[in-house]
């Protein structure tokens, strides 16, 4: 995917723009507000990763202004503020996701691929996802897989519905904590973990196949 | 005009001694002033009254036995010196008796009245002599062209009334030297006390937190002003020694995970070859720099909460969905280390605050138990309202405990009983629930627990205590 990076700091952009070649994406980068505005508007990029400081235009009066002109390319703002009220006004500018730094690598590519998704084929409302043969029926709200039914808690199927929609991506444990519980703050304990290992042995342990993959140092992916 | 005044004159204490003199002077002066005019002002009247009196009985004699008499009456009355002046003049202006040489050069007012000057017969030795004395009179024509002319010497009133107007006016001035004076005495005795104050104010400017202003147990307003600066001195040297100890424990807390990192990846660079161990440095680096920034989030957090800045999104909502949410979260990794979770809530309370603030604390409050609370025990989320109305949320462990002596300090902090220094965390799980819980203006209790199962114990209990709602109208 093509990810236009709107970042001053040179070592930030540079860091991003690393772990995007390394991941397979294109990156493209503006060091200031006023370039970066020019570029995302006269250019098609599949996400922009936006600092909320920048000279020159700031990052949020950026993308109020992509919005205005009926832009939605996905825009996920950094910030080295991390307050809930930030993160709100972030969202409310029209950004899709705010990420504190400093951050890893894994968690920007994990948020940045979740975002696509999103803009691909999110907006058609789906009545069933399929991952290999784990099936989940969202009128019905039920899961089965191999044809077997699978019992599961409310939060559980939430939890399971979020993963099958970033099927194939990675998803960071913040990510789940903020779009399954919508928690913005890190608990100290492994609660996300727990959580993981007992929806894996409702859906992976009865059967030959493992779907749900712990990705090392970066989160989860559920995947065939 | 620049010319520099005494320091004791540029104070405030002076000034207003100067001020209030001033008032006093002014006020003493309209009430001496007072006094004299109606004293001199009744004097007088009595002078007019005696002389009219007099003038009535010439004039009686006048029309019982005619003009002489007058005459021999006032021949009478001046025979053995009299009180009175007395002149009889006929038609022609010549003197027909009396006790005056001749009509006194003075300009006649109404009524027939004048103020003069005489000089008094050497005779009248008696009374104190002068060359010139001060008189009122009264000449009034009586009838056939004659006229008579009746005073009174008033010079010893006149001289009385004289000395007390010097009295008044020397008593003014007394009372201004004495309100100087002792605005002096005043706005020293002030100016010491302040300046006592002021050079404690200096030296803790310097550096030296220990000084304190000087108290003289009167409890008058500056002895007020020294204890509450001391208080203030009180207070900031507890902050700067706190802020101290947070550095000290900041450098204790971040020196460990720092010097292992480093050593870590010293240990790296330095084993040549294999791959496999430097990349378990690496990523155990990697972990231990998250904690650091852990650490350093918490800090913030901890700082923005007290900064208060979330109080604008505060809202009013039932608590019952936020604990029955942290509850399903917490329940499985309750279970996963081996404790028995309950959780007791109940809808239809209200509190008033930030959602994502008191999920947080609830969250902390958890993790803290499940981090002190040894596999067996229990932790319990609960939900309720004291009996007095206010909306607790606590949770409640089989842990330890924290012995009441350090229960306050606890919240402070990176206050870490030394029992759990080897523990993971920041040290600052409670203080944010604390700076949460103050945000709210709700009480942060802490008490001991249910009970200790399997030889620990006694537990511990964390509350945290919301004031009522306020009913909007």
């Amino acid at each position: 995917m093509r990810v236009l990076v709107i970042e001053d700091d040179a070592e930030v952009a540079a860091y991003i723009l690393k772990s995007l070649s390394e991941a397979g994406h294109i990156g493209t980068h503006a060091d200031n507000g006023k370039d970066g505005l020019v570029m995302a508007t006269s250019d098609d990029y599949d996400a922009l990763v936006v600092d909320r400081m920048l000279p020159g235009p700031d990052g949020l009066t950026i993308i109020r202004t992509l919005r205005a002109s009926d832009d939605h390319t996905p825009a996920l703002i950094l910030s080295a503020l991390g307050d809930v009220d930030d993160r709100v006004k972030g969202l409310k500018a029209g950004g899709d996701d705010y990420l504190v730094k400093p951050f890893a690598a894994a968690e920007l590519m994990a948020r940045l691929e979740a975002l696509t998704r999103r803009g691909g084929g999110g907006a058609t409302a789906e009545t069933e996802l399929h991952v290999a043969d784990l099936e989940m029926d969202l009128l019905s709200r039920t899961v089965r897989r191999a044809g077997q039914p699978i019992e599961l808690q409310p939060r559980e199927f939430r939890l399971l519905e979020y993963l099958m929609r970033n099927a194939g991506s990675v998803v960071t444990r913040t990510m789940l904590l903020e779009n399954v519980w919508d928690y913005h703050f890190d608990p100290q304990t492994n609660v996300i973990d727990v959580h993981i290992s007992r929806l894996r042995s409702k859906i992976d342990k009865p059967f030959d196949d493992a779907l749900l993959h712990t990705v090392r140092g970066a989160g989860y992916r559920l995947q065939a | 005009m620049t010319r520099r005044l005494p320091s004791f004159v540029r104070t405030t204490a002076f000034r207003l001694t100067l001020l209030s003199a001033a008032l006093f002077a002014l006020s003493s002066f309209l009430i001496l002033a007072f006094v004299y005019a109606a004293s001199a002002g009744a004097a007088l009247r009595r002078t007019d009254a005696v002389i009219n009196d007099e003038l009535a009985a010439v004039e009686r004699r006048y029309d019982e036995s005619g003009i002489d008499g007058v005459n021999r009456y006032i021949l009478q009355r001046t025979v053995g010196g009299s009180d009175f002046l007395y002149l009889l003049i006929n038609p022609n202006g010549r003197l027909l008796s009396g006790n005056l040489n001749g009509i006194p050069e003075a300009s006649v007012g109404e009524g027939g009245w004048l103020d003069f000057v005489y000089g008094r017969a050497p005779a009248d030795g008696d009374v104190e002599d002068r060359d010139s004395r001060r008189a009122r009179a009264r000449l009034v024509e009586i009838g056939d062209g004659y006229s008579v002319f009746i005073g009174i010497d008033i010079d010893d009133e006149d001289r009385l009334i004289g000395r007390m107007l010097r009295a008044i006016l020397a008593a003014s001035a007394l009372v201004i030297a004495l309100g100087i004076a002792s605005g002096v005495v005043v706005s020293r005795r002030f100016s010491r006390r302040l300046d006592a104050i002021n050079t404690v104010a200096r030296t803790v400017k310097g550096g030296d937190l220990t000084r304190r202003a000087p108290r003289n147990g009167s409890g008058d307003e500056l002895d007020e002003l020294s204890a509450n600066f001391n208080a203030m001195l009180d207070r900031l040297e507890e902050l700067m020694h706190r802020m101290r100890n947070v550095g000290d424990s900041i450098a204790h807390d971040l020196r460990s995970p720092l010097t292992r990192m480093r050593n870590r990846m010293e240990d790296a660079l330095r084993e040549d070859g294999d791959r496999r161990s430097r990349q378990a440095a690496l990523e155990q680096a990697l972990v231990d720099s998250d904690e650091l920034l852990g650490v350093f989030n918490a800090i913030l957090s901890i700082s923005r909460i007290e900064a208060g800045e979330r109080k604008d999104s505060f809202e009013t909502f039932d608590p019952s969905p936020l604990v029955a949410d942290m509850g399903e979260l917490y329940e499985p990794v309750c279970e996963d280390t081996g404790h028995s979770f309950g959780m007791q809530t109940e809808p239809g309370f209200t509190i008033r605050g930030d959602k994502s603030l008191v999920s947080q604390a609830m969250a902390n409050m958890l993790d803290n138990a499940v981090k002190y609370t040894p596999p067996g025990g229990a932790i319990q989320l609960r939900l309720r309202q004291c009996s007095d109305g206010r909306v607790e949320i606590s949770v409640t462990d089989t842990g330890p405990g924290i012995p009441e002596a350090d229960r306050v300090r606890v919240t402070q902090r990176f206050v870490r009983l030394e029992e759990s220094r080897n523990q993971p965390g920041s040290g600052l799980g409670l203080s944010l629930v604390k700076a949460i819980a103050d945000i709210h203006g709700a009480s942060l209790d802490l008490a001991e627990g249910a009970g200790g199962v399997d030889g620990h114990g006694p537990g511990l209990r964390i509350a945290l205590v919301f004031p009522l709602v306020e009913e909007k109208a």
